[in-house]
């Protein structure tokens, strides 16, 4: 068990060092040199931290993070997938507030604890989607005037 | 309970239908967003605040006008949004500032130009002005001149940034009294740049008339000079570059107006050029710019295209020495 | 004595009518994620056109106080902070509502917040001549060495580890420098369209806060065994009065450092909540307990950026320079009415100077009333099942992002940061480093630059950026934070395990 948050860090510290490395190539070698010179100066010091915490990680010497258990990714993983095809695709694609009242409706449906089997659970859960819907518009559609994307649907 | 949904699907889609067939007769039939690129609370934001008031009123687009604010690096990331990114369907206006986006696209880096837009209205012109703090030694741009040709390079002053109107006026007066001189860019915009001469940071700055003006009321400045052709209403007093010898015409004016990206559909934008100018010239929206010490100066889109022209045929000129 | 005699303005029916819409108002605006104050100043200027000039600004007034303390509403329940200055509020509110204390924190917050904010009016008041030069005597060399005492605190800003603290604190210095550079214009880092603007601090902030929450909230499941559905403890206000003034060295150095810090034009709105509850964290007897629901926390955060809202309006009515985006709009309240701000604002219209004023004052109060009565309501929201809150979280991200610029880039950046967060946070980084560094990035670089070229065209720039007291006086607080947080660092390493840092970390999670 004490193996996987560390094989872990590894990879995730390793991640991080890599994009500070990036981050330093494309600083030192983007043109004109007068508007790099923060980032280059930024870049060095993300770069050699980023290094400094991935060694500690190959040594084992990570103090603090948990990583992330099997369990929670397999709990995490259906609410992920709905939440990132709505964010990146479905608020577009389909209207803002089609794609909205979807995407709640499915996460509550997910992770309500209510019984599927009862009738009384899915009126409540159609009840508090149709209510936030009301909210959202009253206070940006109407209130503020904030016109959102509608392609498809609304 | 299946044949109400497709019913009501059906009735849906003939709807959609209609109104692509129809066209662009009921424009505008929401509301409409006006883009600035400048913060909430600078005198761009300001003022189209102001000359949109009464959008929805019925003789005027009859529809409200939302602003939008997307600042960042002197307007170019608005600008580059309203050219690359925004909806050319009629619903996304955008105010522009003349010289700002025309010496921006001449200067490189961005994916605008002036054939990116098309124009709508002109609101106002705010021109220039050189300012020093109150308790400066100098009193004329006479003064001014003097102390940078004996200091090459040691005079600072500031200005709202890069490439925009302070700018072009900062390096015509450069160009015509012959001498360098320091001008420091402020990333707070023309408050920034106003703070920074009246605390002392730099020696002056060119600032617009309209802050400028106010600041003078406070006691906080002197103002030297005028980068326009003729003596403005705010500030009778005050002389031309032209009368105190440099050569210097209204290039630098900062012209402010609304335009459209392009591919917006033709009949949108006669109707456009048709409503808008006739809803700046309101009186209510005349009496607060006024108030505000915002000078107006109203033209149509025809107007505005040959200004446009003009601007960048004097910028083109000015910026090939650098 | 003139604020006394304008008082009575302040209470006529039409002008208290507005009074309370604008609190009110004012805090549910506050309260809703990706409206910073600012955006909310500026959404009401139009309703003021059609009203006289005293009573627009009263409205104006009492909206600007209010939604600074409503930004504490979502940073305490939700996790949302409305507003870079409520970014420190989340770390022990947040932490004190999930402990079923929501009601305790936001009394606090609110009441910590009217006190803040009445000692800065006042300070507006009595002290603005002064005011005014302090406001003045911050160029882009002090602003620099500013920007920079304010990385210094990332590195022990809610973190166990200095090292991933500034690790966490560059990966936002990098993200400010992503789209155009402010002054030269010239384009860094633009890897995709939605960040061709560079990257919105609200939206950053909603995302990096918000959305790991949400994550966080699934990895719970649907589980219906949940021993731990939170009972909200009802806490009665007259426990909070005391609590508040039995933390009188939080309350302190809150309120002085917000009113201290909000009067530097740019820069002391965004971080002086920040730089006061690290402050209050050092001068705390109880310094470990922040972070875990501490009540010093929220009192020290709060009271610092309601206290910052008088004197960021000094440079304004003195000078009429606005030295906030805020005072920025409200510069525009005043000039449609033909008001110009300056020296003999109180001369010329004394009226309207004073009643705006007043207003601010009764405002705090009001609001403070206000927030204690619906504070108990509002904290039953801790009490919603976490499936329904994932849901209500993530959507009101989605669309609070949005409405800041009418942009789907910004609702892609605030997704994409916040799902790096998430397992950022699994790993030991943390969010409050990261925003600071975002928010601090383009001030250091940018006065940075402005101060290497006016130092270049006068006095080179050693000597621009080292002599002078005041950059003495920062350059000195700046190493003794560091040397403060080394020191804290190595004592801490002689008594803390492995296993005392999991288990702070679980308690934090």
């Amino acid at each position: 068990m004490t193996d996987l948050p560390r094989s872990q860090h590894i990879v995730a510290s390793g991640l991080v060092a890599a994009i500070g490395i990036a981050i330093a190539w494309v600083s030192f070698t983007q043109e004109p040199a007068q508007a790099f010179v923060f980032p280059r100066l930024i870049s060095s010091i993300f770069a050699v931290l980023a290094v400094w915490t991935f060694g500690k990680a190959l040594m084992g010497k990570t103090k603090v993070g948990n990583g992330i258990s099997a369990a929670s990714m397999r709990k995490m993983l259906p609410g992920l997938i709905v939440a990132i095809v709505y964010v990146f695709w479905a608020a577009k694609f389909l209207g803002f507030y089609t794609a909205t009242a979807i995407a709640f409706f499915v996460l509550l449906s997910l992770y309500d604890p209510a019984p599927h089997t009862a009738a009384k659970s899915w009126i409540k859960r159609i009840a508090i989607t149709a209510g936030f819907m009301a909210v959202m518009y009253g206070l940006f559609a109407l209130l503020l005037n904030v016109f959102t994307p509608r392609e498809i649907l609304f | 309970m299946k044949t109400w949904i497709a019913g009501a699907a059906m009735a849906l889609a003939a709807m959609a239908g209609m109104a692509q067939a129809d066209g662009h007769g009921d424009y505008p039939e929401r509301p409409v967003m006006l883009m600035v690129s400048y913060g909430a609370g600078g005198a761009t934001d300001f003022q189209a605040r102001i000359v949109t008031m009464t959008a929805g009123n019925e003789d005027a687009l009859g529809v409200p006008i939302a602003i939008v604010n997307r600042p960042g690096a002197g307007g170019r990331v608005g600008w580059n949004w309203l050219a690359s990114e925004a909806d050319a369907d009629g619903y996304t206006l955008g105010a522009y500032n003349v010289p700002h986006f025309i010496a921006q696209s001449i200067e490189g880096g961005v994916s605008y130009s002036t054939d990116s837009f098309e124009p709508i209205a002109n609101w106002g012109a705010d021109p220039a002005v050189f300012v020093v703090g109150a308790d400066s030694e100098f009193n004329s741009m006479e003064d001014v001149i003097a102390y940078a040709k004996e200091n090459p390079g040691g005079l600072t002053f500031s200005g709202a940034g890069l490439f925009v109107g302070h700018h072009i006026a900062a390096l015509q007066l450069e160009k015509a009294a012959d001498v360098k001189m320091a001008y420091i860019p402020n990333n707070a915009g023309g408050a920034g740049a106003m703070r920074a001469v009246i605390a002392g940071e730099v020696m002056g700055g060119v600032n617009n008339l309209s802050d400028a003006f106010r600041a003078q009321n406070a006691g906080n400045v002197k103002i030297l000079g005028i980068f326009d052709t003729e003596r403005s209403d705010f500030l009778p007093d005050v002389p031309t570059m032209q009368e105190q010898g440099y050569d210097i015409d209204n290039a630098s004016v900062n012209y402010r107006g609304v335009m459209v990206p392009k591919g917006t559909p033709q009949p949108i934008i006669d109707h456009l050029a048709e409503t808008v100018p006739a809803m700046f010239d309101n009186d209510r929206v005349k009496s607060r710019m006024e108030a505000g010490g915002s000078p107006m100066r109203i033209m149509s889109r025809d107007e505005v295209i040959e200004m446009w022209a003009a601007r960048e045929e004097t910028l083109k000129e000015l910026l090939a020495g650098l | 004595m003139d604020f006394l005699f304008y008082m009575g303005d302040v209470f006529s029916p039409i002008n208290f009518g507005l009074l309370m819409l604008g609190t009110i108002g004012g805090l549910i605006l506050g309260a809703t994620p990706g409206l910073s104050p600012t955006m909310a100043v500026a959404l009401l200027i139009p309703f003021t056109f059609q009203l006289e000039p005293q009573q627009g600004l009263i409205l104006l007034g009492a909206a600007y106080t209010s939604t600074v303390a409503g930004g504490a509403v979502s940073a305490i329940l939700l996790k949302i902070p409305g507003a870079p200055a409520n970014i420190a509020t989340t770390l022990d509110g947040h932490t004190m509502a999930l402990k079923g204390e929501g009601a305790k924190a936001l009394q606090l917050s609110f009441l910590a917040s009217a006190i803040g904010g009445v000692f800065g009016v006042l300070l507006l008041i009595f002290l603005t001549p002064v005011l005014a030069q302090w406001a003045l005597a911050f160029g882009p060399s002090h602003l620099f060495w500013l920007a920079i005492l304010g990385v210094t605190v990332i590195g022990t800003l809610d973190s166990s580890s200095v090292v991933k603290g500034l690790l966490s604190g560059c990966i936002g210095l990098w993200l400010a420098t992503i789209g155009f550079d402010d002054i030269m214009g010239a384009q860094r880092f633009i890897f995709h369209p939605a960040v061709s603007g560079g990257i919105n601090v609200i939206p950053a902030l909603i995302g990096l806060f918000a959305i790991p929450q949400v994550i966080t909230m699934f990895t719970k499941g649907r589980s219906s065994d949940d021993a731990e559905v939170i009972g909200v403890k009802k806490h009665p206000i007259r426990l909070a009065v005391l609590e508040v003034l039995k933390r009188r060295t939080a309350l302190a150095i809150g309120t002085i450092t917000g009113s201290v810090i909000g009067l530097i034009p740019g820069v002391g709105g965004q971080i002086a909540g920040l730089v006061a509850y690290d402050q209050s964290r050092k001068a705390s007897r109880e310094s470990a307990k922040f972070g875990t629901g501490h009540s010093e926390g929220v009192i020290a955060a709060e009271s610092a950026n309601n206290a910052m809202v008088g004197p960021s309006l000094v440079p304004l009515l003195t000078l009429s320079i606005p030295g906030s985006p805020t005072a920025a709009v409200l510069l525009g309240g005043l000039l449609i009415h033909g008001i110009f701000p300056g020296p003999d604002l109180f001369m010329n219209y004394p009226q309207v100077a004073w009643t705006f004023i007043d207003s601010m004052l009764i405002g705090q109060i009001l609001m403070c009333i206000f927030g204690l009565y619906v504070a108990g309501l509002a904290a039953s929201v801790a009490r919603v099942p976490h499936g329904v809150m994932a849901a209500v979280v993530l959507g009101l991200a989605v669309f609070g992002s949005y409405s800041v610029q009418n942009s789907m880039g910004d609702v892609y950046v605030m997704a994409s940061l916040g799902l790096a967060m998430y397992f950022l946070e699994r790993f030991g980084f943390s969010a409050a480093p990261l925003v600071l560094g975002l928010i601090l990035g383009p001030i250091a670089e940018a006065n940075f630059i402005q101060g290497s070229m006016i130092a270049d065209a006068t006095i080179g720039k050693t000597a621009y950026f080292f002599t002078g007291w005041l950059n003495w006086l920062l350059i000195g607080i700046v190493l003794a934070s560091v040397g403060y947080s080394i020191w804290m660092e190595l004592m801490h390493r002689r008594y803390t395990t492995k296993d005392d840092a999991v288990a702070k970390e679980e308690a934090l999670s």
